[in-house]
């Protein structure tokens, strides 16, 4: 069943066992794994079927730190949620990303990559992935990764028709969560905004906050201000160690045999550090998008000579009417260290529509992940070099300790924390099953239960905790 | 020679030929050891014996 109001939904008087807030890829997925055990959920999803910009503007925010992307482009508040402007680049967490790193603080995470390989099948269904091929190691400290360009699933347009027919599922649109109300043991209701106005309390068993990597933490954040306290008892980490992947150009390099390594439809290849060069040079995970391009014969003579005798390519292109660059460039996207300082904190003066304060997201990128992506791209430069594969050139503004650059990427729109999973209560917010420490009926879905980001896509790794969340309690409420 | 507005063959010619100028210059090689080494060379990982 899909409403258009939450006066519709009330006029159906119907009484969901479970209320799941937000309908990106986190809240469809636990809502269907529900359903089907026969379980009732009303998903409510703040925006309509399409995008609009009044919906957008309840996602304005301010940045406090390093320069980042506006908080209200950088995610979507309609039907499918940010799915609809996701890119579609898969890979699931590896491993080690869920191992502690002795000289990285506040690493690890309480559960491990096995824990979710039991539902990376229903993963591929619902992403639409082809198997993945295995890591190839290229030296003892560089692995050839696969990351599968899927063909980016909008959650909205695929589950619209499985949504509307569904008995269990009642998808409601264009109405907002503005606050969770809780007794500091359990949740009680959630306060609707519909129509321009508070439109009373929804009640249900279990919740499910599934609104994003920034609204997540917003949502519960102003609840417990609210609440005294009474949604998230721990607040310690409410908020903190949010992270992203940081994007950057990084360098050139010029390869010996262009079909050493197979290139995507992008002509993009990737690679990662092994966990053993990690921890010798006590870094975070990166990751390395080699991007060839493919230029035939003399062009790739020129373009091979753009990296190491630019002047000299210039001219020789010039004197071929050609317009070359380098052959092959080299973009890094990296870890961040998990830090407290990082954080989502409510605006003091600044309130959407509803009344709810704005975001104010402090974010800065560490010594740390600096010395991370100079030290890989070493790592990676060395690998090439010693095993001639080819040649790496990092760029100026790396070797001289030049500030990043202001014309790039900047970052993946990865919102990762804020809410991250734990066992210790004042370094984290929820437990291993995604249940918020001391609340009996209150769950997070997405990756804002992070831990740590590694340095790949998080979009099927939140899918699979999110099979795994909707297993989780669809046993739970069964027993 | 820039000058002269070289013909598109005479500029392959010369990326071509590129390689092979240390050996032609006939400049000694390093020992095989010392060759395989790694230096870092304005922002280039570079084989020793690349700089040869």
């Amino acid at each position: 069943m899909i409403f258009d109001s939450y006066e519709a939904f009330e006029a159906a008087a119907l009484a969901p066992k479970v209320v799941v807030i937000g309908s990106g890829p986190a809240g469809i997925t636990i809502a269907r794994k529900l359903a089907a055990a026969g379980i009732t959920v009303a998903i409510l999803e703040a925006g309509g079927r399409e995008y609009s910009d009044e919906s957008q503007d309840f996602y304005r925010g301010r940045t406090v730190g390093d320069p980042y992307f506006d908080l209200d482009i950088t995610r979507l508040r309609y039907m499918g949620g940010s799915s609809n402007h996701w890119a579609g680049w898969c890979r699931v967490l590896d491993a080690h990303d869920f191992q502690p790193k002795a000289w990285a603080p506040d690493t690890g995470w309480p559960i491990e990559r096995k824990d979710i390989e039991p539902f990376l099948s229903e993963v591929h269904d619902i992403l639409e992935l082809p198997e993945f091929r295995a890591d190839v190691p290229i030296s003892d400290d560089m692995r050839w990764v696969q990351l599968i360009k899927s063909p980016a699933v909008r959650f909205g347009e695929k589950y619209a028709d499985e949504l509307a027919n569904s008995q269990n599922i009642a998808l409601v649109l264009n109405t907002s969560v503005t606050e969770l109300a809780g007794d500091g043991s359990k949740i009680t209701g959630t306060r609707i905004w519909s129509n321009g106005r508070q439109a009373g309390l929804l009640q249900a068993d279990y919740f499910v906050v599934c609104a994003g990597g920034l609204e997540n933490s917003r949502l519960l954040l102003w609840s417990n201000q609210t609440s005294n306290g009474g949604v998230v008892p721990h607040t310690e980490a409410l908020g903190k160690y949010w992270m992203e992947h940081p994007t950057f150009e990084g360098g050139n390099a010029i390869l010996a045999d262009y079909d050493e390594f197979e290139v995507d439809a992008a002509n993009e290849a990737f690679f990662s550090p092994s966990p053993a060069a990690m921890e010798r040079l006590e870094i975070m995970n990166f990751g390395i998008r080699l991007i060839e391009t493919p230029y035939p014969g003399a062009k790739r003579l020129i373009a091979d000579l753009a990296c190491s005798a630019p002047d000299l390519a210039e001219w020789a292109a010039v004197k071929l009417g050609q317009h070359l660059r380098c052959a092959a460039q080299l973009y890094v996207a990296w870890e961040q260290a998990p830090r407290a300082d990082n954080r989502i904190e409510l605006s003091a003066t600044d309130m959407d529509q509803a009344g709810v304060p704005r975001i104010e997201l402090h974010w800065k990128k560490s010594d740390l992940e600096r010395r991370t992506i100079l030290e890989g791209l070493r790592l990676f430069g060395r690998t090439m070099a010693e095993k001639n594969l080819g040649r790496v050139r990092i760029d100026d503004w790396l070797t001289s300790g030049a500030d990043y650059p202001t014309n790039q990427e900047l970052a993946g729109h990865h919102h990762m924390g804020g809410t991250r999973m734990g066992t210790d209560v004042a370094r984290s917010v929820v437990d291993a099953d995604c249940k918020v420490h001391a609340m009996a009926n209150l769950y997070v879905g997405g990756s804002s239960v992070f831990c740590t980001s590694g340095e790949c896509n998080p979009t099927t790794t939140i899918t699979a905790l999110a099979c795994r969340l909707g297993d989780h309690l669809a046993r739970k409420i069964a027993a | 020679m820039l000058e002269k507005n070289p013909s598109r063959r005479a500029i392959v010619n010369l990326l071509l030929a590129l390689p092979f100028v240390p050996t032609l210059l006939g400049r000694p090689k390093p020992p095989a050891k010392e060759a395989e080494a790694i230096v870092e060379v304005n922002g280039w990982i570079l084989k020793k014996s690349d700089l040869a």
